[in-house]
């Protein structure tokens, strides 16, 4: 048994998909004769016979990918040589004239054949000539009838020419781009197996043929699944235009099925009674579902304008057309404004303290009390989801320590000094002043050292960034902080002011707070809390003296720096805090 | 009941009004003798004879205006333009007589006649025998266009437009012509012509196709429901007029729309339907309305035809970004 696997099917492509096979199993295939059309990533090829003989097993089906060099076709026993086509001419040719079904292929006959010679013939609508694409076989092949031999560009097409007979070719006229005209030779046919030529019955076969393919303009795909017509959608159709409501319809069809006679048997009853408008859909009266935003009509820019202001569609009035809900409705909504009171929407529960009407009898006066959650929205929103983000990635661990100020001079601006502890020890540990990226396991080492400040707000967190702080002067950074500060106020905080910081300063300690356990922001790896400072009596060398001592919190996230760069990044910002200047 | 194509369908439809209809006459390039060059009368002559399946000369301008002619003296031709790229020269008589002539008449005369064309690209013909124009015809008033996608679909459909009194303009999507076959009886029984067909229920996105197209768009239905994605598949079906009731119905349940073409996207069937829901659906939408269609440019050479026409992939392509839309 004779075994062909898959050849590259050029550009070594690694695989290809079986696009229809050309031949059956069982059948006999000639030298060369194409057996599978194949897709690779590039264009749909034929692969041809390597052998003469009869099909064992054709392995994969038609969408299978197959891997160049694996088995495609196997060849049975009864393998013939190539000159002996006689006796197994007929499944052959029987495979071809399927094959050909579907294809655009030219109708030939024995009259095109003048002695051993092939002419071309005409190849539909009388053009005068047709030019080679490309040869299927070559000299000293042996074809079947029908079997394709050339593929011919004519003005509206590119046809295959089959061979009109069983034979060995001598002789091909022309080479690819040649313009054969119409009636010159094409194919000389010869040698030793010209004996076994005979014409096609070409009656029968170019009849059935032509009820297949139709046309030389074009090929039409033929397929043969048979595929049910949805009925039921027809009758929905039919039911929808001529407004008859199905559930009244009584099906008369296979099954108690509705059928169309019986639609329009209702339409016809109908028009003589009263008219039976279907019923409306349900609309959204029948209660809230405030996962499904279909619930709710709201045009886009609504629906965008809610998500924006992170408001609940289904806490809004609805005041528009058609009950639909508008911007104002979205807008009154964030202002925590009115939710309607009535019966029929389903509000979030609200706790409510009532009580009896006023008394006219004196004290004190009665208080009807509401109260609502509010949505959580904007820098407070952002704020929950940033340190959600950090509590589920990052890996903190928390290093306190109090640093000696007492030589600081009266009036030293603290917020600056902490900034310049934070650089100085940034620059000696730059593991510490980073970008960690848990995902992919990557960290970016700054250069630059871009602090966070962590500003409480009526609004919520903001965390300003003082970029480049490495390269200012403290009174620098002192007035850059006033500037964001001011921004806040005038919530003209833009997106760049809090961007890009690199370390994080939490100074609680100028409210209350003596260590804290700060939350680092990713990718930032570490944020540095200040707590208030006090007065301690320390014992010294020269005795029992008053020290002024700063609380330290230096959280940092595990996942990305040592334990010992974080304390020797502690360290430095101490060294740098104690001094005087 | 046989298991019969999209084309022996047509046939089928046409055999079945010859038959029963004494007015029905029926002619064309190649329909008589030859049969049709896609098969689609073959046979016919020669069981209805030469008075009533006609061969034509090579001169559509002609064909229309006998169709024309023949209408309004109560006939009902069905007229074949052997390709939907050869039914310019015939545009005249289309638009500017068979049109009009029951406004123009005031209802005196009506048009009951069918014009049958081959529309399409997928079988590897030249450029101007492959492209979708049944735009150019949907935007004139008192044409309509069918198109059906599947071969019950041809013969139900086709049966009600040669039963219209009213010019009906019949697309076949040649590519399907044999690709499935469906079981059909031969009884007669038409389908409502302007009523859309929804081919799949589903609650998350509606997709709207019709023609060669539907195909596609049913296949990329079932890859989005294997995803999770329940799509919504409408057959449109009568191009002209839309049944816009039932894909707005449609898209009041998911929300969101599709719509999938061969022609180009400007000033196409799409648009106009997209038109339709912006205006009439916006307070449903939850995201833009999508569309996956053939590119403003010729048709071009086959050897490119399947990169121009719309595949599984960028239906599936574009659905997955509107599902996704925030």
């Amino acid at each position: 048994m004779k075994q062909f696997n898959l050849p590259d099917l050029g550009e070594g492509l690694p695989d290809a998909e079986i696009v229809r096979w050309l031949v059956k199993e069982g059948d006999t295939v000639t030298v060369d004769q194409p057996m599978v059309e194949m897709e690779t990533a590039k264009a749909v090829v034929e692969v041809p016979s390597p052998f003469a003989g009869r099909i064992a097993k054709l392995h994969g089906q038609e969408g299978d990918v197959i891997n160049t060099g694996d088995l495609l076709v196997s060849f049975g026993d009864g393998a013939v040589e190539d000159d002996a086509t006689e006796g197994n001419a007929e499944p052959a040719q029987e495979a071809a004239a399927e094959s050909s079904g579907s294809e655009a292929s030219a109708e030939v006959s024995s009259e095109d054949v003048v002695g051993d010679t092939f002419m071309l013939p005409d190849l539909g609508e009388g053009l005068p000539d047709a030019e080679i694409v490309r040869w299927l076989v070559k000299e000293g092949d042996t074809v079947t009838v029908d079997q394709p031999m050339v593929e011919m560009e004519t003005a509206k097409a590119v046809v295959e020419v089959p061979s009109p007979f069983a034979a060995k070719i001598s002789k091909l006229y022309g080479q690819a781009g040649d313009v054969i005209n119409t009636g010159d030779p094409l194919v000389e046919f010869g040698g030793s197996g010209s004996s076994s030529k005979k014409p096609a019955p070409k009656k029968e076969a170019g009849e059935e043929k032509r009820a297949d393919s139709g046309t030389v303009v074009g090929a039409v795909e033929v397929g043969n699944n048979v595929v049910a017509e949805t009925t039921n959608s027809v009758v929905k159709a039919l039911a929808r235009k001529l407004k008859v409501d199905l559930t009244q319809v009584t099906g008369t069809g296979k099954d108690g099925a509705i059928t169309q006679k019986d639609v329009r048997e209702a339409a016809k009853n109908s028009s003589s009674t009263a008219k039976s408008e279907p019923a409306p859909a349900a609309t959204q009266e029948s209660g809230f579902d405030t996962s499904n935003p279909l619930a709710y009509r709201a045009s886009p820019a609504v629906r965008a304008l809610a998500r924006k202001l992170g408001v609940d569609l289904g806490n809004c009035q609805a005041s528009g057309r058609k009950g639909s809900i508008t911007r104002d409705d979205v807008e009154s909504a964030s202002k925590g404004g009115s939710a309607p009171a009535s019966s029929q929407s389903a509000q979030p529960q609200t706790s409510s303290t009532t009580s009896s009407t006023p008394s006219s009898t004196g004290g004190l006066p009665t208080l009807n009390v509401e109260v609502k959650p509010e949505t959580v929205r904007g820098v407070r929103r952002a704020m929950a989801m940033g340190m959600s983000h950090s509590h589920s990635t990052v890996v903190p661990t928390t290093l306190v320590e109090d640093v000696d100020i007492s030589a600081w001079p009266k009036g030293t601006d603290s917020l600056a000094r902490y900034v310049r502890a934070l650089v100085t020890a940034a620059k000696a540990v730059p593991a510490v002043n980073a970008w960690f990226d848990g995902d992919k396991f990557e960290r970016l080492l700054h250069p630059n050292v871009n602090v966070g400040i962590a500003v409480d707000s009526g609004d919520g967190l903001y965390v300003p960034v003082v970029h480049n702080a490495d390269r200012m002067s403290m009174t620098d950074v002192r007035s850059r902080v006033q500037e964001l500060r001011q921004k806040i106020e005038t919530k003209s905080l833009k997106q760049d002011d809090q961007q890009n910081a690199t370390i994080t300063l939490s100074n609680f300690g100028s409210i209350a707070g003596r260590y804290g356990t700060p939350v680092v922001s990713p990718p930032q790896v570490a944020i540095l809390g200040t707590g208030r400072f006090r007065n301690e009596l320390k014992l010294t060398d020269k005795g029992i003296t008053n020290a002024k001592m700063l609380p330290l919190s230096l959280t940092f996230d595990h996942r990305a720096c040592t334990g010992g760069e974080a304390a020797r990044f502690l360290a430095a910002v101490m060294e740098d805090l104690q001094k005087a200047q | 009941m046989a298991a019969i194509t999209l084309i022996e369908a047509v046939n089928a439809a046409m055999a079945y009004e010859l038959e029963h209809d004494q007015d029905v006459v029926l002619f064309g390039e190649d329909v008589g003798k030859n049969g049709g060059v896609f098969r689609a009368t073959d046979g016919l002559q020669k069981k209805y004879g030469k008075e009533r399946v006609i061969d034509t000369p090579l001169a559509e301008s002609m064909i229309a205006g006998l169709a024309v002619g023949m209408a309004a003296q109560g006939m009902k031709p069905i007229a074949e333009m052997q390709f939907m790229g050869f039914i310019f020269p015939a545009v005249d008589q289309i638009f500017c007589h068979a049109a009009r002539l029951r406004h123009r008449t005031r209802g005196r005369l009506t048009q009951p006649m069918v014009i049958r064309a081959p529309y399409g690209g997928g079988i590897h013909a030249p450029e101007h025998h492959s492209e979708s124009t049944e735009a150019l015809f949907s935007h004139i008033p008192g044409l309509k266009v069918v198109i059906p996608s599947n071969p019950s679909r041809a013969y139900g459909l086709m049966l009600a437009a040669i039963r219209d009194p009213d010019p009906v303009i019949f697309l076949e999507p040649k590519r399907v012509y044999r690709i499935v076959k469906h079981e059909v009886e031969d009884n007669g029984e038409e389908y409502p012509l302007e009523a859309c067909f929804v081919d799949r229920e589903g609650s998350d996105i509606t997709l709207i196709s019709w023609g060669a197209m539907m195909h596609e768009t049913l296949q990329a239905a079932e890859k989005l429901a294997a995803e999770g994605i329940e799509a919504e598949v409408i057959d449109v079906a009568t191009v002209s007029p839309i049944d816009m009731d039932t894909i707005l119905e449609s898209v009041e349940k998911t929300g969101r729309a599709c719509i999938i073409q061969e022609a180009p996207k400007s000033g196409s069937i799409g648009s106009e339907i997209a038109a339709e829901i912006a205006e009439k659906g916006i307070l449903n939408l939850l995201a833009p309305i999508g569309r996956v269609s053939g590119y403003d440019t010729v048709m071009p050479y086959y050897r490119l035809e399947k990169q121009y026409m719309p595949t599984v992939d960028r239906i599936l392509d574009e659905v997955r970004t509107i599902m996704e839309y925030k």
